[in-house]
């Protein structure tokens, strides 16, 4: 009946996710020694921050009912833009500037295509993927930036008071999500537009407006993700974020986070993220190559959608 | 009402109303006063225009023509922003809730108050409010609780907390109690008259007569967008009221011409249980037979019609469909002649967005065309004779099932399962959204059905229904069935001391 239906649907988006993370710890401490050191552990954390930077806004658009294929390849040109910057002008915040403005310009885009011109999410961040992915190739010819100054490291290797930096980042980003979506008025519309858009209306909101501003905070968020990206690698290459939306879209959905109705769940994606992490780490240290890695996410999401799935049926 | 409310300007008055839009006068001439501390019932047939007048007064459409009053000085509506202005909202049958916020996050929905640091929500502040809003109407519930937790009763008290929390004076409830149960229906009607006391206006469109009386203090029948009567309870009577509503006189009775004796046992159902709540289900249909399933929202009704249809699983017990037990799926229960004709039409039974012709021959399918080859012309010819035998009222067999009206839906439905040969029936709620004359047809069209041979399970929350146009019926409670009723002993108040009990 209606009233067990909605309890058994309220408690285990925990085991899905928590169940999938508990199990893969397990197995890869058993069958790889390195799994669990200190140095292995921060390793996972810290390879996670980029992704968890992606996860974030991706599950504010999913709770929207939407979609952002274009993370991955907004990701690479926002890394790009950045190099090139801090080679030919020398200056870190213009260059950080530049990567926020190619993930704003972008976010802007895809919320107008959403919004205004009413297409669908899927489709319209599909297009914005491809014109990203040619842009980077066409500013690099293909080739990869190199030459950035060696300080720029330092932002993914560093540390404040012996936390890593990129912990840190992650972390403001976290709480600054977090507070976004259950303190604040634009928490409450993301809910709505995922879960009744004729509410915002009947309450005098804008919906195209609300609309636009998520997609926005992606594009933010995915010129700082370009910043961790950029140092980690002293670089940027016109393919190093290609896929990162998949992977950012298998935390959220194996968070828990549903596609429908404006059910979130942002603890969850955190979950999700450290899930992925540990996984790609694990098969690292096994030796396993990256395509069949890919493959495993992919199993990743649906053991932990199958799980959920199990628990909901009555 | 008093002689001194008679004599005051009303709170809000709507003056020779017309609206038309392309090909159609939805509204012509049409004039409502809306007085403070008064129930105000609108009634009609689906079409008649009722959505259309309060879609005017509330701003959402524009008049053509006419005027509006408010405490008697000359107003304009021109949008949204100035029917609130007025106090005017509307509690709609969609409700505008968010599912994964609580409620009182959703009462003040975009009114948020300020937090101590700029920019954050005091959560504290909207749910104290919330909590008076909620102490005010009499509805005793933590405003904290996700509103995708609340059953559709309490939804509503929410968009009515949320309606007030606005200052509203003057509140639109279209159907308020087409989803509730009698209970749920019983704790409406307490706060609507506590609102009345409080000096609340109440525009109440409804389709069910009983309501009209219990509540309305003033009552308003619009029929093709004509205001064709608007008097006081007392100065009418539940007959003369749907000559109002449908211009002719419709005999109200339902009542069955008398039955021959009822044929062969059709469907057996032995000590079922299943996990959705069910257990110990013992119940027989014949051949000729139309068989009432009652008691109250939640007893386990719906349940049954699933499980004997396979779409549910049975946990125990078994159940014959022509003396051969079934394999317990839908596949098999539709092949075999089985139908069910759900209550949720629009999430269940039809296909909206395609056209009446094709909804009709979908479940038909494999009996028309056993090869498995589709002709057009052998299904639209199909489709055309059962669009004529039902009377569907549809421009061509083309138009989309979703423009028809709930009536017309419902006959798709049916003939959807008869192009099928179903001779097997059960109806789960087939007057819900069903207006007055529509009801009638519908129970005619049931009747033809049992008049060839068809069996009929008909389940209904109006006791009145079961009584007038069932052979016999099974009262449920708590998920078992506690009683079966025929003959002279098959009343509506045997069946609410049946189905009430503790």
């Amino acid at each position: 009946m209606s009233d067990a239906a909605a309890a058994t649907t309220a408690l285990p988006r925990v085991p899905g996710v928590a169940f999938a993370l508990i199990v893969l710890c397990t197995g890869f401490a058993v069958t790889s020694a390195g799994f669990v050191t200190p140095t292995n552990i921060a390793n996972i954390l810290v390879q996670s921050t980029i992704l968890l930077l992606l996860a974030l806004p991706m599950t504010l658009i999913i709770m929207t009912e939407g979609l952002d294929l274009s993370m991955g390849a907004v990701l690479t040109l926002a890394s790009i833009a950045l190099a090139i910057v801090i080679i030919s002008t020398g200056s870190f915040a213009l260059a950080l500037l530049a990567a926020v403005a190619v993930g704003l310009c972008f976010g802007f885009a895809n919320g107008l295509l959403v919004s205004v011109l009413d297409i669908p999410p899927f489709i319209a961040t599909l297009g914005t993927l491809g014109i990203a992915q040619g842009l980077s190739l066409l500013a690099t010819d293909g080739q990869s930036v190199v030459g950035i100054p060696r300080s720029i490291e330092g932002i993914y290797s560093g540390a404040l008071v012996g936390v890593p930096l990129p912990i840190v980042i992650a972390t403001l980003a976290y709480g600054a999500t977090h507070v976004l979506l259950y303190q604040t008025r634009f928490g409450a519309y993301i809910c709505a537009l995922g879960g009744n858009r004729e509410a915002l209306r009947v309450a005098g909101i804008s919906v195209r407006g609300m609309l636009i501003l998520v997609y926005l905070f992606a594009g933010l968020m995915a010129g700082f993700a370009a910043l961790l990206m950029t140092a980690r690698l002293n670089s940027a290459h016109p393919t190093a974020g290609i896929g990162m939306e998949f992977d950012a879209i298998a935390a959220v959905a194996v968070g828990g986070t549903s596609f429908e109705r404006g059910n979130g769940w942002l603890f969850g994606t955190l979950l999700g993220v450290l899930a992925v992490g540990v996984l790609r780490n694990g098969l690292n240290l096994l030796a396993v190559p990256s395509s069949a890695q890919v493959a495993s996410i992919g199993a990743l999401v649906i053991i932990a959608l199958f799980i959920d799935g199990l628990r909901r049926e009555p | 009402m008093s002689a001194e409310a008679a004599s005051n300007p009303p709170l809000f008055e709507l003056r020779g109303i017309s609206k038309e839009f392309p090909g159609v006068k939805a509204l012509e001439d049409v004039s409502f006063e809306i007085r403070a501390g008064e129930v105000h019932m609108l009634v009609g047939e689906n079409g008649a225009g009722k959505s259309t007048l309060m879609k005017i007064l509330c701003g959402n459409y524009r008049a053509d023509r006419g005027a509006f009053f408010h405490c008697g000085e000359p107003v304009a509506i021109n949008g949204p922003g100035d029917a609130r202005k007025f106090g005017i909202a509307v509690i709609f049958q969609e409700f505008t809730l968010v599912p994964y916020l609580d409620i009182a996050q959703n009462i003040f929905l975009g009114r948020e108050f300020r937090g101590r640091l700029p920019g954050l929500v005091s959560q504290r502040g909207i749910h104290a409010a919330g909590k008076r809003v909620l102490d005010s109407i009499g509805f005793d519930i933590d405003p904290y609780t996700p509103v995708h937790r609340l059953g559709v009763a309490q939804q509503q008290m929410v968009e009515i907390a949320k309606a007030l929390s606005q200052d509203a004076r003057i509140l639109v409830m279209d159907e308020p109690t087409a989803a509730l149960s009698d209970r749920e229906t019983e704790l409406l009607f307490a706060m609507i008259a506590r609102l009345k006391k409080n000096g609340v206006a109440i525009v109440y469109i409804s389709h069910r007569l009983a309501e009209v009386f219990a509540l309305g203090d003033r009552i308003t029948v619009l029929r093709d967008g004509h205001k064709v009567a608007s008097m006081l309870p007392a100065e009418t009577t539940p007959n003369a009221l749907v000559t109002f509503m449908v211009g002719r006189s419709v005999d109200m009775t339902y009542g069955r011409p008398s039955r021959s004796q009822a044929g062969e046992v059709v469907l057996e159902v032995k000590d079922v249980a299943a996990a959705s709540g069910i257990a110990g289900i013992n119940l027989t249909v014949h051949a000729g037979e139309i068989v009432g399933l009652s008691g109250l929202v939640g007893s386990g009704r719906t349940e049954v019609a699933r499980a004997i249809f396979g779409a549910d699983r049975i946990s125990a017990g078994e159940i014959r469909l022509f003396g051969k037990r079934i394999a317990g799926t839908t596949q098999d229960s539709a092949h075999r002649g089985m139908a069910l004709i759900p209550e949720d039409r629009k999430a269940q039974g039809l296909t909206l967005a395609r056209s009446v012709a094709d909804n009709l021959v979908l479940a038909g399918l494999r009996k028309l065309f056993p090869s498995g080859i589709f002709h057009p012309r052998k299904a639209m010819q199909t489709a055309r004779a059962m669009i004529g035998k039902l009377r569907i009222a549809t421009p061509s067999a083309h138009r989309a099932v979703g423009m028809l009206s709930g009536g017309n839906q419902q006959k798709v439905v049916i003939g959807k399962w008869l192009s099928a040969q179903a001779r097997f029936f059960i109806f789960d709620e087939p007057t819900r959204g069903i207006d007055v004359g529509a009801k009638a047809e519908i129970f005619r069209l049931i009747d033809n059905l049992v008049h060839q041979g068809a069996a009929v399970l008909m389940i209904s929350s109006e006791q009145a229904e079961i009584v007038r146009v069932c052979d016999r019926a099974y009262v449920m409670r708590k998920g078992r069935i506690v009683g079966e009723l025929a003959g002279q002993r098959l009343t509506e108040a045997n069946i609410v001391a049946l189905g009430a009990q503790p």
